[in-house]
């Protein structure tokens, strides 16, 4: 088996980054494109600016307030720089952060500046370039991979992702956790029809139960919303690829969760406990998916893909991975590794698995995905809720 | 577009292997294409070779009944039910959308 090492960024309070970029954490859509002006103006930093931050209430904004956070935590943020319309709010974020991580964290907001957004922004640029300057003193090191909490997902699917894309990253689910690491796998809606793959691995009954809980609440959702999952999910790409039902796409989906014990279910965006395989409740539109992974801690994502598929975590670096032997010819500068041998049984799943883990070992350590080399990379928060 | 380059690129493609389709779980009744196929055909199940005649054309990645199924029958994939059959199918056909149903998350009336 590969190493157990790879080269991060160690953190006092955290798993190591993989990355040590400076975050732009907007948490107002007041002043998002604020934020991202800011962003455009200084090298080596990510901005994520939420469109929402008033008017919500209840679980959804509790959800929202969970994601500014784990996503501000994130261990590849070395630091953070909180952007607010109003002080008392940005502070509140910035405090719920700095329980989580000890990265360096500054606050800046619109009251600082009299309503100035032009001001605004010329401080923010001020105050990160000389964080950024800091940031890039640190040097990487040598941290074991049971520090790596990794999330699996999966977008475009079509039958060569049930085949072997998705049996690949679960052979790697599988390495990481025997390396005392950690894995996510959600998209609840996803498990729908495989619910008996999951529940023999749960580790006790109150676990399972949760599985049998979270599917059947969405799986209500739908039916009492009258939406036809066909079309939906599978939707029409999953339906060109081969997927013809729910039950289908789900046994192909949820092989990315290898064979290890279940340890919990994690609500969306909820940082996990000990070490092994953790189920997150959550939406099946990737974007939404992925950002609960980053606020739950991950600092990287396994993408498995049937056609293709562009999108990739901005903080999270996003290993894409095809099994389809047209993809995988076609796709050179979006898929970082080609799955296609295992389908076409040139190359045994445990041969194209070990192969995976170093090239998951050597993006830990600083290799470029294609899709950083590319610019590609955003975060989605998801809402469960309509605001005031 | 998809199917486009895909035909193109799947063509030039020779057969390494000793099979075209396979069939995942020894109790499954329908196989998957490994690539465009028509004709006959070879799948995999488990450790032997079966020949098989295509009824129609059957597209890489999708599924084709290993045997004639019954209308209304539960149809089985990775060993386990994918769907219900609307219509009866004939070994050889096309198993997808237009004749297999969910029995999962069902509206009123669907």
């Amino acid at each position: 088996m590969a190493e157990k090492v790879f080269l991060g960024f160690p953190r006092q309070s955290d798993r190591a980054g993989v990355r040590n970029h400076l975050l732009v954490l907007c948490i107002n859509g007041l002043v998002a494109a604020t934020a991202i002006q800011i962003g455009s103006s200084l090298s080596h930093c990510k901005v994520v600016a939420t469109p929402y931050g008033r008017g919500q209430y209840g679980p959804d904004k509790e959800c929202h307030f969970r994601q500014l956070v784990g996503v501000g935590a994130s261990p590849n943020n070395g630091a953070v720089l909180v952007i607010g319309a109003d002080r008392k709010s940005a502070d509140d974020v910035a405090a719920a952060i700095a329980v989580v991580s000890h990265s360096p964290i500054e606050v800046l907001t619109l009251d600082d500046t009299h309503q100035d957004a032009l001001e605004l922004t010329a401080r923010a640029i001020r105050k990160g370039a000389t964080m950024i300057r800091e940031l890039s003193r640190a040097r990487r090191e040598p941290v074991s991979v049971s520090q790596l909490y990794l999330g699996l997902e999966c977008g475009q699917s079509d039958a060569s992702s049930g085949l072997a894309a998705n049996p690949l990253a679960g052979a790697v689910a599988d390495r990481l956790v025997d390396a005392g690491a950690t894995a996510v796998v959600g998209e609840t809606l996803e498990w729908l029809g495989a619910e008996h793959a999951l529940l023999h691995r749960c580790v006790s009954v109150e676990v399972g139960r949760k599985v049998v809980q979270v599917v059947a609440a969405r799986e209500g959702a739908v039916t009492a919303a009258g939406v036809d999952l066909i079309g939906n999910n599978p939707g029409q790409e999953n339906i060109a690829g081969g997927l013809s039902t729910i039950e289908e796409k789900s046994l192909g989906a949820v092989a990315k969760t290898g064979t290890r014990p279940i340890v919990d279910m994690l609500d969306f965006g909820q940082r996990p406990g000990p070490a092994g395989l953790y189920l997150m409740d959550g939406p099946s539109f990737s974007p939404e998916s992925m950002t609960g992974f980053v606020a739950s801690g991950t600092q990287l994502i396994l993408f498995t893909t049937g056609p293709g598929n562009s999108y990739c975590s901005l903080l999270a670096p996003t290993i894409k991975i095809g099994a389809n032997p047209a993809s995988c010819a076609y796709l050179t500068e979006q898929l970082d590794f080609n799955g296609s041998n295992v389908l076409q049984g040139l190359q045994s799943l445990d041969e194209a698995a070990d192969a995976l883990f170093a090239a998951v070992i050597d993006f830990a350590s600083g290799t470029l995905t294609l899709g950083e080399a590319t610019g590609q990379g955003s975060e989605c928060f998801t809402r469960i809720g309509a605001s005031l | 577009m998809f199917h486009a380059y895909r035909s193109i690129t799947l063509s030039s493609l020779q057969t390494k292997i000793g099979w075209d389709a396979v069939q995942i779980a020894p109790d499954d009744d329908v196989a998957v294409a490994l690539r465009d196929l028509s004709g006959i055909v070879r799948v995999r199940c488990s450790d032997r070779i079966e020949k098989i005649a295509l009824l129609e054309l059957i597209p890489f990645g999708h599924k084709f009944a290993f045997s004639d199924l019954a209308a209304g029958q539960e149809v089985r994939k990775y060993g386990a039910p994918i769907g219900r059959l609307t219509r009866s199918v004939l070994a050889g056909q096309h198993v997808h959308v237009h004749n297999l149903k969910s029995q999962r998350a069902k509206i009123r009336g669907g």
